[in-house]
């Protein structure tokens, strides 16, 4: 039996993998070897040659199936094999970074906490991005839905909303969209509990087609119908989810059952879902009959108030509808001149509407974390080239033993995605933690309809972007050990090489682009932090400390007259007054920067254009509420108890409102006329208050008039503003023992400090102020740990040249300066390209800059220094270690 | 009359070769002379199905093959019993000893 092969052991000359054609002559051979076998067998019997042959065939069966059969299955082996290999490699490379990382853990450290806060970032703010951009709205097919407001044909993008007979015509005459429907916020709303003390909460008034534009239905019981329209219809009430679990205690029977509302009852007839809010954190929808509003002929075409949802019908585009809604506008304007004149219509999708200024904040955002992202992933490139070139002999030897280009390429890539992988988990987890958090600290930031959630997209997105992180930082790299010349790194011992001219520059390109990326993030967060400081330092015109607001409504039908109102609001604010610790106590429908409310003005004696009124500011008060807000009177008087509520009416204008209107300075003694109606009561100046930012930080005062309350009760919802002599906060209780003692029936909502609600006018500023902020001083962190990591490679790899200079005789001082002005020099560059950046991309930001120009000369100076110092501070342990090399051991070394 | 090859069942067939190459490699030919001397001419097998079992045998890991010289100085493909191989050897030799008992129990004239 002696088939084995000759010598002990068969010699191995098979490959690991075969290829097709390889395999079909390996199969040929093998078969051809047994027929030949066989017919020198036969042959050696006597048998002839060709019978032999013949035989051999015969006696073998089907050999044709055979080949086919052997080459089939060795082929499906061949790349199973393959397969399996290729797994049990990529193990293998996996196990061999997870070993290298543990080996060096500060290297793993460092680039996990760069990747798990630039995707941290980023991950937070795509969270947010998504919810606002892109998540649905609370509503059924939110694609097709648009808001629509009037705007004037000068300045289309100042959009205000319908006078109800337009919205009337509109609805009327329109056909591209399914219907229009309108709704308008009620400012408060007193509800009256069957036990317990009275509420203020917030509702919407809304055309009963509201629901059915919006695709929504109710989540238990109904929404309205067009009954509920009818002038003889029982008032009906819709409550939020949120309302029916806080309120009702999200109980089903209080369907069918009626919530006092301002007095009145109205049968509650279903809860809407959670989440479906118009942005307004309303607790309650009621119906609104727009033909209520249709008496009054001058109130109905040029009051505006009235906001617009739409549907477009299938197939009609949005500009359809805007050409659709301008042919309207053209009639309506000749219809109407005096109250259309140069009017037309605006066509929004609702999501843009809704997001607002919002959308450019996260945007702005998203960018920067962008920024920070492609920061680190420089920052990560340069320290694993450093790495990889630290790790020549390794690598050499890997070669040597066997592992191709391809293999080394491939084990340094899967190094740096494993690391990507793992800085991106704990990014997420960051985010996760601290999305929530943030968010909650500044309730006002975002509108209430934009739910965020990190969730499935959310984690995608994430896990996307820690992969394309660990290629782009990996790729640089790994590319590079593949082509390096390893028999040299060998030979060399793996020391000197700086991985040569081409390996320098990649690094100095990429410490460049981070400096300059850096640059870019800083000069943005500088110009942000510039205009807020400009925005808090704002003359506000009134002094916000130890003022303490809250809202009242005099609800219910005995409030129906102005007298009971004006006893009401008397009563509450002389009890203040004489409240130990409070110094004054007033009233207004308006809390300053809380918004404003116009009107039109005509003056006694001035020429009128009654198609173009000038737009005039409208503010109700009363009681102490100058003295309360420290609101100088500059000329005339404040109201006075002289000022009866059926006397001549008297009213005090802003010193934007006098200047504008009386450069003469002959204000106070002149009459005036408010409002749409030519015919409505002249009232006369009797004062000049000084002005004030009702609308917001930013927005310089414009004209407009303090109308006295205690004349104008119309208003039955004021907010209190009550001065202290300490903690405002302290004046609560005295506040609610007042309402109580005057009305039992009331609420008092809102207590808040005037601090704290000037202070959020300014929470979005503050929120993405904030987040910019620390973006940047994480760019400039990894932009300082680049420049100090390149230099301190450069001067480890250098350390025998700045030994021979040394030994030759050159100064400490002058090998200082050699590596500082390295690091330098690439700032610098760094420093003109993130300039010429910045200037190109803070025009974008201009739109939320305030009192400072995009290109404003002293933030541009600031980091240009800032930045120079932390990398000269970041150049300096490099630097001093190349002085305190040591000639003979540096020399040695090699 | 011996019977024809063709007849053999295909498990069977799988474990004479594993048992075949339970001593030593050998290449297809040899192993198909080795069988032919071990059952004295009644178990021989055609070329065909040796090599489409040799093959599958080699795909489930049982033998593994290289390439060395054969006696006549000849490239040949050399098949060795792979650990698995063993194995599944003695498991299979196991099951066909019962079973070839029993039938012989159940032929055995009464």
């Amino acid at each position: 039996m002696s088939s084995a092969p000759r010598g002990q052991h068969p010699r191995f000359f098979q490959l690991p993998w075969r290829s097709r054609s390889r395999i079909a002559r390996d199969v040929d051979a093998e078969l051809s070897f047994h027929l030949e076998m066989r017919v020198s067998e036969l042959t050696a019997k006597g048998v002839g040659a060709e019978e032999a042959a013949q035989r051999a065939r015969e006696e073998f069966g089907d050999l044709e199936r055979t080949r086919t059969y052997c080459r089939d299955l060795d082929t499906r082996a061949d790349s199973e094999t393959r397969l399996a290999d290729r797994v049990a490699e990529w193990r293998q490379d996996v196990r061999y970074a997870l070993r290298t990382m543990r080996r060096s853990p500060g290297f793993a450290i460092v680039s996990l906490i760069t990747l798990a806060l630039a995707i941290g970032a980023n991950t937070a703010v795509f969270s947010v991005a998504r919810a606002v951009l892109v998540a649905p709205l609370p509503f059924g097919k939110p694609g097709s839905l648009v808001a629509l407001y009037e705007n004037q044909k000068q300045n289309p993008t100042e959009r205000y909303p319908f006078a109800p007979a337009n919205f009337v015509d509109y609805r009327a005459q329109q056909h591209t969209l399914t219907d229009i429907a309108a709704y308008r916020p009620l400012g408060s709303i007193t509800w009256l509990p069957d036990h317990g003390d009275a509420e203020i909460i917030g509702g919407l008034i809304a055309t009963p087609n509201l629901f059915s534009v919006l695709q929504t239905r109710a989540l238990y019981g109904r929404t309205f119908t067009s009954d509920d329209e009818r002038p003889d219809a029982a008032p009906v009430v819709i409550v939020s989810y949120h309302f029916w679990q806080r309120a009702l205690g999200g109980d089903l029977h209080v369907i069918g059952q009626s919530l006092m509302l301002n007095g009145h009852a109205n049968q509650l007839v279903g809860v809407m879902p959670p989440g479906f809010t118009l942005g307004f954190s309303e607790d309650v929808w009621m119906p609104y009959d727009v033909n209520d509003d249709m008496q009054d002929a001058v109130r109905a075409r040029k009051q505006h108030y009235l906001k617009a949802v739409a549907r477009l019908r299938p197939g009609v585009t949005i500009d359809a509808a805007r050409a659709d809604l301008a042919t309207i506008a053209s009639r309506l304007e000749t219809q109407y001149p005096e109250a259309n004149k140069a009017r037309s219509a605006a066509v929004l999708p609702l999501r843009e509407s809704m997001a607002g200024d919002v959308r450019t904040s996260i945007l702005l955002l998203q960018a920067a974390a962008g920024l920070v992202l492609l920061i680190a992933c420089a920052n990560l490139a340069n320290l694993t080239l450093s790495r990889t070139i630290g790790r020549r002999r390794e690598l050499a030897l890997r070669a040597a033993i066997g592992a191709g280009r391809a293999r080394l390429t491939r084990q340094l890539l899967t190094e740096s995605l494993l690391l990507a992988l793992a800085g991106g988990a704990i990014g997420v987890g960051l985010a996760m933690l601290l999305t929530p958090t943030l968010l909650a600290l500044n309730p006002d930031t975002l509108p209430s309809m934009f739910a965020v959630r990190i969730d499935k997209s959310v984690l995608l997105f994430s896990l996307a972007m820690s992969v394309l992180t660990g290629l782009l930082f990996g790729f640089i790299p790994a590319l590079d050990a593949g082509r390096a010349n390893l028999h040299g790194a060998l030979k060399e011992g793996g020391r000197g090489s700086t991985g040569g001219s081409r390996g320098e520059r990649v690094r100095r390109t990429l410490v460049v682009a981070q400096v300059s990326l850096a640059v870019v993030l800083l000069i943005g967060a500088g110009l942000l932090t510039r205009s807020f400081d400009q925005l808090t330092r704002v003359n506000m015109g009134f002094d916000p400390a130890h003022v303490l607001t809250a809202q009242l409504r005099a609800s219910g039908a005995r409030y129906d007259s102005s007298d009971a109102v004006n006893q009401f609001y008397d009563a509450v604010l002389t009890d203040l007054a004489h409240t130990p610790g409070v110094l004054a106590a007033g009233a207004t429908n308006v809390i300053p920067t809380q918004g404003r409310m116009g009107t039109a003005l005509r003056i006694e004696g001035e020429p009128v254009d009654e198609t173009n009124l000038p737009d005039f500011g409208y503010v109700s008060v009363r009681g102490g509420y100058f003295e309360a807000l420290h609101v100088p009177i500059l000329s005339g008087r404040e109201y006075d108890a002289s000022d009866k509520p059926d006397g001549e009416k008297h009213v005090i204008i802003n010193n934007a409102a006098a200047r504008r209107f009386f450069p003469k300075g002959d204000a106070v003694g002149r009459r005036i006329q408010i409002g749409p109606n030519p015919s409505a009561t002249w009232m006369t100046i009797i004062g000049i208050a000084g002005d004030i930012r009702d609308e917001g930080l930013a927005v310089p005062a414009k004209p407009m008039m303090y109308a006295n309350h205690a004349q104008e009760a119309w208003e039955r919802s004021l907010s209190v503003v009550i001065r202290t002599s300490g903690d405002p906060l302290s004046a609560a209780t005295a506040l609610r023992n007042a309402v109580k003692a005057t009305d039992p029936t009331l609420a008092v909502r809102d207590i808040r400090s005037l601090d704290d609600v000037v202070g959020s006018s300014l929470a979005a500023r503050r929120f993405s102020l904030g987040l910019a902020f620390s973006f940047a001083v994480v760019a400039l962190i990894l932009a300082a740990v680049g420049v100090y990591g390149v230099l301190a490679f450069s001067v480890t790899s250098r350390a025998k040249e700045f030994g021979l200079r040394l030994a030759l005789g050159a100064t400490a001082r002058a090998v200082l300066l050699l590596v500082v002005r390295e690091g330098l020099t690439w700032a610098t560059l760094g420093l003109v390209v993130g300039v010429a950046g910045a200037v190109a991309a803070a025009r974008m930001l201009a739109g939320m800059l305030f009192g400072i120009s995009p290109l404003d000369a002293s933030t541009y100076v600031a980091v240009a220094f800032g930045l120079l110092v932390v990398v000269l501070a970041a150049c300096l342990v490099p630097a001093v270690r190349a002085t305190r090399v040591d000639p003979l051991t540096s020399m040695q070394a090699e | 009359m011996p019977r024809t090859p063709s007849e053999l069942l295909q498990g069977t067939v799988d474990i004479l070769l594993l048992r075949a190459l339970a001593g030593e490699a050998m290449h297809g030919y040899a192993i198909a002379r080795w069988l032919d001397a071990r059952s004295d001419g009644v178990l021989s097998i055609d070329g065909a199905a040796l090599y489409q079992a040799l093959h599958r045998l080699e795909h489930r890991k049982w033998i593994s093959a290289t390439w060395g010289l054969s006696e006549n100085n000849r490239k040949a493909k050399f098949y060795t019993l792979t650990a698995a191989g063993r194995t599944q050897l003695r498991a299979e030799s196991a099951v066909w000893k019962s079973y070839a008992e029993a039938v012989f129990k159940v032929l055995r004239p009464a």
